[in-house]
């Protein structure tokens, strides 16, 4: 195993296990981030993919992948990985393949699997004690239908089913789930939440998990550019605001010992990360929604509070 | 009864477009439908939307296999054997491409022997919305070739778009800009025959064995091949004067198409850059700028 930890993107792999000319929409923040993942990762892996975005990127008989690729539905990819790995095992032990060709399992899930229909999946793999890794990329909504809310939505957004109206002005009523401290209850060896602005945090925290055998999870924040409403090249600045502002903390979890990776030396005002983004502009205009915006500042300086970080 | 058939890609507005023109052929006292089709939805890929437009009851449903009138509201899907626009067109139709090159032009371009209208909806967006989305430019353009008066294009717009632009300033330019691609076009008459145009090319493929017929199902990495290139708007070009070859963008590039060449400076593989231009935005000494693709220019350069 590589131990050595990597400084800048300069020192990032070369390699490429992900390919061009994939369905994903222009800018991609997933997309950024699969790529990352799949250069620390390296090709001796098996992709489970849940229904979701990433459905799209393999089509027959198309595929961007230098490895396998298992489809499943939204709720069960957890159990298709214990599937794979199990099938590796047994095929290992009874000297029907050989171990140098044993393979990585990876699930890869999009939030509205992640937070919702496979939770209690992965609950079950977690608990199983499952040797795999989880990669949710949470858009924040069900993207790849038309942006429906999911529970990964965050309080005050516009989704395709929480459109703010007369009654109700600010958009989705409820808060996000903490995926993060959920799955933290089960004490894996390791969870980490990720984001596509900062690869070299992101490599570092995959070389990290490589040293664990059981539940290796990875949430990243991922902006969307049609769902969200920005233009495509705004997307790994909106990544890097969403983490500047404290939204997304970058933190992992070691048997359950929380430890954030990166603090921001100061922390931009949430409004920031909020007007570049078309499903939070009803808080800014025709008036501006002051209470929902000041409960979304108060939201994320309780959390740095909480976790005595806030300078 | 006229039947018009939208070709765009995903984000283009397509389905907005048909939806605006069946407003307003309603509003001008015709019996109208209109419809999209599409897949797993996203950004970039082929869509097709419908309208039918008819003084008498429509009793006709399903796809529009044999249309009057076909909008492109994207010129490279021309070539894309997935949307194949002109397929089931009637003799005497009426094709409207989105592209900066002249009617004679564009036929010589893509062999279309039919009557061809072009007009470059994609700059008119650009200069007057200031951006590229097409729905009710291409509701004006097919409102003009289908015979639909001024003030019921007015009325439709107002309706549809209202519901989803919520920017009353944007609804205006859009409204600006429906509206003088409506009276750029000099009105036609349509006058279709029943049949078919005899340019049809719809391939028939034998049948085959799966190894024979699918032998890609074992291959891996093979989706450059689809050359996804043809989604962009604007291309991304780089000064080398001012190139430092930080990394930056080869890193950045959501689809990894940034390679290096043999001097260590970033090059984009056109043939599968989806022009999303965070390269550009990323770019710590903004050595890259953006140039608007005109993709029935571009190929030669490519090669």
């Amino acid at each position: 195993m590589d131990t050595s930890t990597i400084r800048s993107i300069k020192e990032l792999p070369p390699e490429e296990n992900m390919l061009p000319g994939t369905a994903a929409c222009a800018g991609c923040g997933g997309l950024l981030t699969l790529r990352y993942c799949l250069k620390a990762l390296g090709d001796k892996i098996v992709i489970v993919n849940a229904a979701g975005c990433f459905t799209l990127l393999t089509i027959y008989p198309f595929s961007p992948f230098r490895n396998s690729w298992l489809y499943t539905a939204m709720a069960c990819a957890p159990a298709g990985a214990q599937g794979v790995r199990d099938a590796l095992d047994i095929l290992i032990k009874k000297g029907k393949l050989d171990p140098e060709e044993n393979l990585k399992v990876v699930v890869l899930s999009g939030d509205g699997s992640a937070y919702d229909m496979a939770l209690s999946s992965t609950s079950g793999a977690i608990y199983r004690n499952l040797d795999f890794y989880y990669i949710c990329y949470d858009n924040e909504a069900y993207g790849n239908t038309g942006f429906q809310h999911s529970g990964a939505s965050p309080f005050g957004s516009r989704t395709g089913t929480t459109p703010p109206g007369k009654e109700v002005p600010v958009g989705s009523q409820l808060q996000k789930k903490n995926l993060f401290d959920i799955w933290n209850s089960h004490k894996p060896p390791y969870i980490a939440t990720v984001s596509p602005a900062y690869p070299v945090d992101l490599m570092n925290k995959f070389k990290k998990a490589e040293q664990f055998k059981g539940p290796k999870l990875f949430i990243s924040h991922i902006p969307c550019p049609p769902g969200w409403g920005f233009d495509p090249s705004r997307s790994v600045r909106l990544a890097k605001l969403s983490v500047e502002t404290g939204l997304w903390p970058l933190k992992e979890s070691v048997h359950g010992e929380v430890e954030h990776t990166y603090v921001p030396k100061k922390f931009k005002p949430v409004e920031e990360y909020l007007k570049e983004q078309e499903r939070f502009s009803h808080l800014f205009k025709p008036v501006r929604q002051e209470d929902a915006l000041k409960s979304i500042q108060e939201m994320v300086d309780e959390y740095w509070k909480k976790h005595e970080l806030l300078p | 009864m006229l039947r018009l058939r939208f070709h765009g890609r995903g984000g283009q507005g397509a389905k907005v477009a048909s939806r605006v023109l069946g407003t307003a052929a309603f509003l001008d006292g015709y019996n109208a439908q209109d419809f999209p089709l599409y897949g797993a939805e996203r950004r970039g890929a082929p869509i097709t939307a419908f309208t039918r437009i008819s003084r008498d009851d429509i009793m006709e449903r399903g796809l529009v296999s044999d249309p009057d009138i076909v909008i492109v509201m994207d010129e490279t899907l021309l070539s894309d054997p997935q949307a194949m626009p002109l397929s089931g067109l009637k003799k005497g139709g009426i094709v409207f491409v989105n592209t900066p090159l002249s009617p004679l032009e564009t036929k010589e371009e893509y062999g279309i022997e039919d009557h061809v209208i072009t007009l470059d909806i994609t700059k008119v967006s650009l200069d007057m919305i200031g951006k590229s989305v097409l729905s009710s430019l291409a509701a004006g353009v097919a409102s003009r070739i289908a015979g639909i008066g001024e003030e019921a294009l007015k009325g439709a717009l107002e309706k549809e778009l209202s519901g989803i632009i919520s920017d009353r300033d944007l609804l205006g330019k859009n409204t600006e800009a429906a509206l003088y691609c409506y009276n750029t076009l000099v009105p036609v008459q349509v006058k279709t025959a029943e049949t078919i145009r005899e340019k049809e090319n719809v391939i028939t493929l034998p049948f085959e064995t799966a190894r024979v017929s699918s032998p890609a199902i074992n291959a891996t990495g093979n989706t450059p091949l689809r050359r996804t290139g043809n989604w962009r708007v604007f291309r991304p070009v780089w000064n080398y004067d001012i190139c430092t070859r930080c990394m930056t963008c080869v890193s950045r590039c959501p689809e990894g198409c940034i390679r290096l060449n043999e001097d260590g400076y970033p090059y984009a593989d056109y043939d599968n850059c989806k022009g999303c231009l965070v390269c550009a935005e990323e770019c710590p000494v903004k050595a890259i700028t953006k140039v608007r693709e005109i993709h029935s220019r571009s190929e030669e350069g490519d090669q």
